[in-house]
């Protein structure tokens, strides 16, 4: 009789930063249309108050949109608490972008140990 | 996020569908049950509750409070009935909003220049319900203050509304564009609205009314504001109330020194006893 040891499951894919930055540029594109601009670019270099014009309580709202789609992995809240008012108003769609992944690689690192 | 829906009784100017608010909550880190409640209250027109949730929210969160922030009527994400503006409506709107949380326990209350004077009007009427004041560049609605305000909304409806183009440009170029952002929805406040007269218009409480608040009260004024600067007004404040000038800083204390409200916030909290038994449950808020 052959026993047949556990095998750890594979690690699921973490997103990498392209992955995200298409999930952000979505998020910000739907919340862009209800002010009707919809034809600008979302790059990692994007402003968010510079170029697409949000008001700091936008960011609040992709706040809230980032933790549907992501979970309590990304906390938003957090990860402003550590900047100052100057550096949120600054904030780049990159910075943001590569806080997620960050976020993400923690968590299915934790996952893995875990199992 | 979350959009509380605030039922519309007579007197508030609402509609008969009432009137829905913009409500961010913040919990404790690891599921710790928080240790007491505090809501806080920004200032008007170009205010929202960005200005809490950037700055000191995530830290009292992660001091074990539960924190309540609400964007007030026609500001932030929350609906902007065209009247409706008066402080008293603003103050009933805190009340109902804590009444739809669930919020049955004292809270802390933190307001900022004009969510100050809300927060006293709510001190006022509902002195049960508050463990403890505190307040950022701000006055309890005293006529003193109402002549203040009604002067500065004159002032902003010439400037904001009537020459609204060569402001925003000044703005622009003087502080920047996030400002000239906040002062264009300003702007679309003052214009779509009667909130210029209806702050004006706003009932008064005396100072002798004031002075019969019991609670623990802070004032934090920057030292350079127009504010400090004003002979008197300090006692119009209620007895006991602690005074904190902080050198250096002028109206925008809060946005400029983040770091010293908090640290503030926190000691001055954390003095009251964080033995307050806490609110009812997150029903109907984000938990978040």
């Amino acid at each position: 009789m052959t026993t047949v040891e556990p095998t750890a499951p594979a690690p699921a894919t973490t997103p990498d930063a392209p992955a995200v930055l298409a999930d952000v540029a979505g998020m910000l594109r739907t919340m862009l249309d209800e002010d009707g601009l919809d034809d600008i670019e979302v790059a990692m270099d994007t402003r968010f108050t510079d170029d697409l014009e949000l008001e700091s309580i936008d960011l609040v709202t992709l706040a809230g949109t980032l933790q549907d789609r992501y979970g309590q992995e990304v906390n938003f809240a957090e990860f402003v608490a550590d900047l100052e008012l100057d550096e949120i108003i600054g904030l780049t769609v990159g910075q943001l972008v590569q806080y997620i992944v960050r976020c993400l690689s923690t968590a299915q690192v934790r996952a893995v140990e875990g199992s | 996020m979350a959009m509380i829906h605030l039922g519309g009784p007579p007197g508030t100017g609402d509609g008969p569908d009432g009137l829905r608010l913009h409500v961010q909550r913040l919990s404790p880190p690891d599921g710790r049950p928080p240790t007491a409640t505090v809501v806080l209250v920004h200032g008007l027109l170009t205010d929202s509750l960005a200005s809490w949730y950037f700055t000191v929210a995530p830290d009292l969160a992660a001091a074990g409070l539960d924190v309540v922030m609400y964007d007030q009527r026609g500001h932030g994400r929350s609906e902007r009935p065209g009247s409706g503006y008066r402080l008293e409506t603003f103050v009933s709107d805190l009340e109902r909003l804590l009444a739809q949380l669930e919020i049955t326990t004292p809270v802390h209350l933190v307001g900022n220049c004009f969510g100050g004077t809300v927060a006293y009007g709510y001190a006022l009427r509902r002195p049960e319900r508050v463990a403890g004041l505190a307040t950022i560049e701000a006055k309890p609605a005293t006529p003193d203050w109402l002549t203040d305000i009604s002067g500065i909304m004159r002032r902003i409806v010439v400037e904001l509304v009537a020459h609204e183009a060569e402001s925003l440009a000044w703005v622009t170029a003087h502080r920047g564009a996030h400002t000239a952002r906040l002062a264009k929805s300003a702007a679309r406040l003052v214009r779509t609205t009667t909130i210029a007269e209806d702050v004006a218009a706003s009932r008064t409480v005396s100072e002798e009314r004031v002075r019969s608040l019991r609670c623990p009260a802070l004032a934090v004024y920057g030292a350079d504001s127009e504010l400090a600067g004003e002979d008197g007004w300090l006692r119009a404040l209620p007895p006991g109330t602690r005074t904190v000038m902080l050198p250096g800083e002028g109206h925008s204390v809060l946005a400029e020194a983040p770091a010293r409200i908090r640290g503030l916030l926190l000691s001055w909290i954390g003095e009251q006893g964080t033995a307050i038994p806490v609110a009812a449950g997150l029903k109907g808020a984000d938990a978040s």
